[in-house]
């Protein structure tokens, strides 16, 4: 206990001196849930230009139907020079156009083409708008309930409620961060043996290397939780995302620190130095993040991507992490089967860690 | 002068060719965010869907060719209800869409309906599912709201009257569509830009103050200012020398064969190669060609001089490391990396306009996929500014620090 204490006082001076480092991991935690808010704010409301010729009641109550449809469409209500100029320049997706005399036509049962310029640059963008349009086309034929509509769809869904796409991308950016802060800490307590020559007087030293690891380890994970629990606070105060089950998520946010602190330590003892394991810790993040059903649960992008799923930490904390947030269930899996896996995935960590500060010393 | 100019950039070459921990913090973070648009390509657009056929009518049949022909939306399974009830219990299906066994009685009665059952987990997949369910719904009362009804039906003069008395005349601006993959290679290219260009410089800068080099460079007979002007070019020299190679491959990757259209690989092999193939830019016109030039250009002059910039004043190899990542990351998303700057709420819409990277990730968008170089003028002018600023004020502070040290 003793070396424990004082391998963590170690660790801690060694920290406060890093302090500037330290912040900048932090930061670094907090930059990752913004981008991915930028990220998912892209998801929907297309911009797209509404040129209403008509002015009738019926292109009004059409321009209501474009709104609701399934959140596609962020109308701007712009002149036709302005809206030719953004489309040109890629601020705007496209132009639809509502003709002069679309309400007396629909109106005598007359089918009306609703003019609509896509600028098609991207696939996935285009796509989205015109799947979009047909159900606001059905929105507003049913609305006015219109003879002759043979089928309709009848949705039944199997959550009780939709869950915003922020809300579930900030929490799996949560699994994201826990990696970026605890791996670079972590990493940098090891590596650092090595920067610095001491790893050889850590291998003479009669203590035992097990509890001098966990002290340092220890400190290095206080430390990243404290920063990962800004994040949280910003992720409940911020946006208003509250856990389901609180206890739930403080158990497995301290359980992803622990473990991606033991994961980078490995990294920091293979890496040998800090300067190489935190950009590899940076090119490996978002990659597994998007890999871990962090966007939607892995197992709808395909058989081929959730098998490789399963070798990332995060694929299992982002499991946990949505369960406890949101009560989703996002691995098929069950979050008690994930857990255990990032148990054991610290337990080896840690002992690969330990491996190589003996085999460090040794030589 | 020109003989200690290329000696100190030579210098520099030599030392970060022989840095692979530099090489690797520069170029990992911008390679992992390619990895991650080719993960992302295999995630967005269509979803897995089962789809349950319980009638037997001719009614249902077209229903269900209807829903089959969209392979735009969906990869759907067609499955027994059981079988789709164990499929979405464990995630290999999204959604299952049931044609009910009274369906074409529905449909004489015209009440008939298509039940979607959906995970609706996260909003953004399922309102993907839920518009191309509706559309396939709607396909049958209204042919011309499916795709090919909007691409060739109003808009090529043929209107057919439906229902819901609107169709769609859809004009597209441009002959071919480009992929998301491909689409968003241009911010991983300005990304690998910045971050070789300022990573690169920041940490040839913060060695010298390290190692105490810095002082036996100003106590060279040569005078600071070719020292100067050659740590900045050989900054450039780096960014040139790792993005050339790197551009120049995104315009050769369509001859290679496994990268062709109607190629079969295995899943798993076109997840392996969907990254190396989407790596894949269009050959531009000679004039958009040098807008690529001159944009790439000004970007990196702008990146090392803020690169330069940043090793004056951090002087340690790990802030720099730190400080660095976290400039790239903000860089590159604000200037609309994975996003598009429209789609944002204003104020960062505004906070954009502030972000020089969005000019050049606009201008390479313009140059490289659109067919006139609108505005690429206006975002050389402000790269130009930028790169001219950036490069005088790490002249001015990397002399100063030199010379106090």
């Amino acid at each position: 206990m003793r070396v424990f204490r004082a391998s963590a006082a170690l660790e801690m001076a060694q920290l406060r001196s890093s302090r500037g480092f330290v912040a900048l991991t932090a930061l670094a935690a907090v930059s990752f849930l913004v981008m991915v808010c930028l990220f998912g704010l892209t998801g929907a409301y297309a911009p797209v230009a509404l040129i209403d010729r008509d002015g009738s009641p019926h292109s009004r109550r059409f321009a209501e139907a474009l709104l609701g449809a399934h959140h596609s469409f962020a109308l701007k209500s712009i002149s036709l020079a302005e809206a030719e100029a953004a489309l040109g320049t890629g601020r705007l997706v496209g132009i639809i156009t509502i003709p002069a005399g679309f309400g007396d036509s629909v109106s005598r049962g007359v089918t009306v083409p609703i003019d609509v310029r896509i600028d098609n640059v991207n696939v996935d963008l285009t796509n989205d708008v015109q799947r979009a349009l047909p159900a606001a086309i059905v929105a507003f034929g049913r609305r006015e309930q219109y003879p002759g509509v043979r089928v309709r769809m009848a949705e039944h869904d199997v959550l009780p409620h939709d869950t915003g796409y922020i809300p579930y991308l900030v929490v799996s950016a949560l699994a994201l961060d826990a990696m970026v802060i605890a791996g670079i800490l972590g990493a940098m307590a090891t590596a650092r043996e090595w920067e610095r020559r001491t790893v050889k007087l850590l291998r003479l030293s009669p203590a035992p290397s097990s509890a001098v690891l966990a002290g340092k380890l220890a400190v290095a994970g206080g430390v990243a939780a404290a920063a990962l629990a800004v994040t949280v606070l910003m992720i409940v105060v911020g946006y208003g995302v509250v856990p389901v089950a609180p206890w739930t998520t403080a158990f497995a946010l301290a359980a992803c620190v622990a473990i991606f602190t033991c994961l980078g330590a490995w990294l920091g003892a293979l890496l040998k130095r800090t300067l190489a394991a935190v950009p590899l810790l940076f090119g490996l993040a978002m990659p597994l993040y998007v890999d871990s059903g962090a966007l939607e649960p892995t197992r709808f992008d395909g058989q081929a991507i959730w098998i490789i799923a399963h070798a990332s930490p995060i694929y299992y904390a982002v499991g946990v992490l949505e369960w406890a947030f949101h009560g989703l269930r996002v691995t098929p899996e069950s979050v008690f089967v994930d857990l255990a896996i990032l148990a054991g995935i610290a337990v080896l960590s840690m002992g690969l860690t330990l491996g190589s500060l003996a085999r460090g010393g040794a030589r | 002068m020109i003989r200690a100019i290329w000696g100190m950039a030579r210098n520099d070459l030599a030392v970060w060719f022989r840095s692979p921990a530099a090489i690797a913090a520069a170029l990992l973070p911008a390679l992992g965010m390619g990895v991650l648009v080719a993960v992302l390509t295999n995630s967005v657009g269509q979803q897995p869907v089962a789809l349950v056929v319980q009638a037997e009518g001719p009614l249902a049949a077209r229903m269900a060719k209807i829903i089959k022909g969209d392979g735009d939306a969906y990869l759907l399974s067609e499955m027994t209800a059981p079988e789709a009830e164990a499929a979405i219990g464990d995630q290999r299906v999204a959604a299952i869409i049931v044609i009910p066994a009274n369906f074409d009685e529905g449909v004489r009665a015209q009440n008939a309906s298509v039940d979607l059952y959906l995970n609706n987990i996260d909003i953004d997949l399922a309102d993907d599912i839920r518009r191309s369910v509706t559309r396939s719904v709607a396909e049958f009362d209204a042919p011309q709201l499916g795709l090919l009804g909007e691409l060739h039906g109003p808009s090529d003069g043929a209107l057919l009257p439906n229902a819901y008395r609107i169709a769609v005349a859809e004009h597209d601006t441009r002959d071919t569509n480009v992929s998301f993959l491909q689409y968003q290679v241009i911010p991983i290219i300005v990304l690998i830009v910045i971050s070789i260009g300022l990573l690169g410089t920041s940490l040839l800068t913060v060695r010298d103050f390290e190692r105490g080099t810095a002082k036996l460079l100003v106590l060279s007979p040569v005078g600071r200012l070719p020292l100067v002007v050659g740590r900045l070019l050989g900054g450039t020299l780096i960014t040139a020398l790792l993005v050339t190679p790197l551009v120049a491959l995104g315009f050769v990757t369509h001859r290679l064969p496994w990268c062709g259209e109607g190629v079969e690989l295995s899943p798993l092999a076109s997840m392996l190669v969907s990254g190396p193939c989407g790596w894949n830019l269009p050959v531009p016109t000679w004039s958009h060609g040098l807008a690529l030039v001159a944009l790439l250009v000004t970007v990196t002059l702008m990146t090392v001089g803020l690169g330069t910039l940043l090793g004056v004043a951090l002087r340690d190899a790990r802030l720099v490391t730190m400080a660095g990542l976290n400039a790239s990351a903000y860089l590159f998303f604000l200037g609309g990396g994975f996003t598009t700057v429209a789609f944002l709420p204003h104020w960062i819409q505004v906070a954009s306009r502030f972000v020089p990277t969005s000019y050049a990730i606009e201008g390479l968008r313009q140059a490289l996929f659109y067919p006139v170089l609108t505005n690429i003028g206006h975002d050389l002018l402000v790269l130009s500014g930028c790169a001219v600023l950036s490069m005088a004020l790490a002249a001015m502070m990397l002399t100063r620090a030199w010379r106090r040290t």
